[in-house]
């Protein structure tokens, strides 16, 4: 079962009957939700925003929003696009705060890609200078395990458009390494 | 096919090619050693992954969320003041609805202001004012929104999905608010909070045609 599916499932009762009993203020049913996504939520707010407290942070609140806005969901593409994409929200939110606050500033210029390092460290030199866009698709999908009609519905573009830039991120990645080994 | 090097790009494209662009890379070491971070890329960035055990995050969640159903009981609003639960950020926000209020009242009603004696209750006729305010504000706000709506869907930028995302989230405590409103109709700080959630929708909405010209 691909990893976005075992995650995206919860198996004693639906998507839809979790957020049911948590619109009834079960707050059991909220937790199943929770444990559920918060590994892979942390993760994703980890990669945005670069800081484990942030993250938790953003996961918080993204939680809170999920809850408070559960009446507003619509199931079309499942429960788990409807989180990421508030939990992206959160995110870019907190990133626009950091960026006011001048006393922590985003770090505006990614270093370059050392020379000699395992694959894995490269990568996550070398996604620090690709689009943004094309880095959260890569995100997503190869780290976190998405399917493109997943990606699509959380970034709440095209499925095409999806891979397409799954396709750059990596064409953009390859060209990164190949300099960063040559 | 003759697969020279000129091809490996477009074979990446279309996995059609791939096994053209493979036999190729068996005499070609520049692009075997693409195609080798091609694929490895795709097995490495699973193990880019973080986790880390976090085993007070929800246990704050709920703390916050139980007192979100505590204060939710009287009003949807309340939810919004018990945030995170700290009692500097609810006197903040007792503070800004008090303000909020006061000018919602002054600006739209132009009638007298609510008798000190009894501020947290409207009076009849000052009601029947704050409703027909309340009733054109929204309309203004349907007119921004049709205004607004389709340049915030053709947008797909991170900002267009957050302020997407933001009023559907304000939408839906609007109706909850407008619900409990309903219920409690003399209630001045539920008004106050209801324009306080006009507010951040009309803001938001602001922002997207600035931000769409």
């Amino acid at each position: 079962m691909p990893l976005a599916m075992a995650a995206g499932r919860l198996t004693a009762r639906t998507d839809a009957d979790l957020i049911q009993a948590s619109k009834r203020g079960d707050l059991s049913a909220f937790e199943e939700i929770y444990a559920a996504h918060a590994g892979r939520m942390k993760s994703v707010a980890f990669h945005l925003l670069a800081d484990r407290a942030d993250a938790e942070d953003a996961v918080q609140e993204a939680f809170l929003k999920i809850y408070r806005a559960a009446g507003a969901i619509q199931f079309d593409s499942g429960l788990a696009p409807w989180i990421y994409r508030i939990l992206l929200n959160c995110c870019y939110d907190t990133g626009r705060k950091r960026k006011r606050q001048a006393e922590s500033p985003l770090p505006a210029d990614p270093p370059a890609i050392p020379d000699n390092v395992p694959l894995q460290v490269a990568i996550r030199h070398a996604l620090a200078r690709i689009h943004p866009q094309y880095r959260t698709v890569f995100w997503l999908f190869e780290v976190e395990g998405f399917r493109h009609s997943e990606v699509a519905a959380i970034l709440e573009i095209p499925e095409g458009t999806s891979k397409k830039w799954l396709f750059e991120a990596k064409r953009e990645l390859k060209r990164l390494l190949m300099e960063g080994r040559a | 096919m003759t697969f020279d090097c000129t091809d490996l790009e477009r074979a990446l494209a279309v996995p059609e090619l791939l096994p053209d662009a493979r036999e190729h890379a068996k005499v070609c070491d520049a692009c075997r050693r693409e195609l080798w971070l091609w694929s490895e890329m795709s097995a490495a960035a699973p193990g880019l992954r973080e986790e880390w055990e976090t085993p007070d995050l929800w246990p704050r969640i709920r703390q916050t969320l139980a007192a979100h159903q505590k204060a939710a009981k009287p009003s949807g609003v309340a939810g919004r003041i018990g945030w995170r639960g700290d009692w500097r950020m609810l006197a903040g926000i007792a503070a800004v609805l008090a303000i909020a209020v006061s000018v919602f009242i002054m600006k739209y009603s132009r009638s007298a202001p609510v008798a000190p004696r009894d501020s947290d209750f409207l009076t009849e006729q000052t009601l029947k004012e704050v409703e027909q305010t309340e009733a054109a504000y929204r309309a203004s706000i349907d007119k921004l929104t049709r205004l607004a709506q389709p340049k915030l869907n053709a947008l797909e930028n991170p900002t267009a999905i957050a302020a997407r995302e933001k009023l559907l989230v304000l939408d839906a405590e609007i109706d909850s608010v407008r619900s409990t409103v309903s219920r409690n109709r003399f209630n001045a700080q539920l008004q106050a909070g209801l324009a306080v959630l006009y507010r951040d929708k009309q803001d938001t909405l602001k922002e997207i045609l600035q931000s769409a010209q």
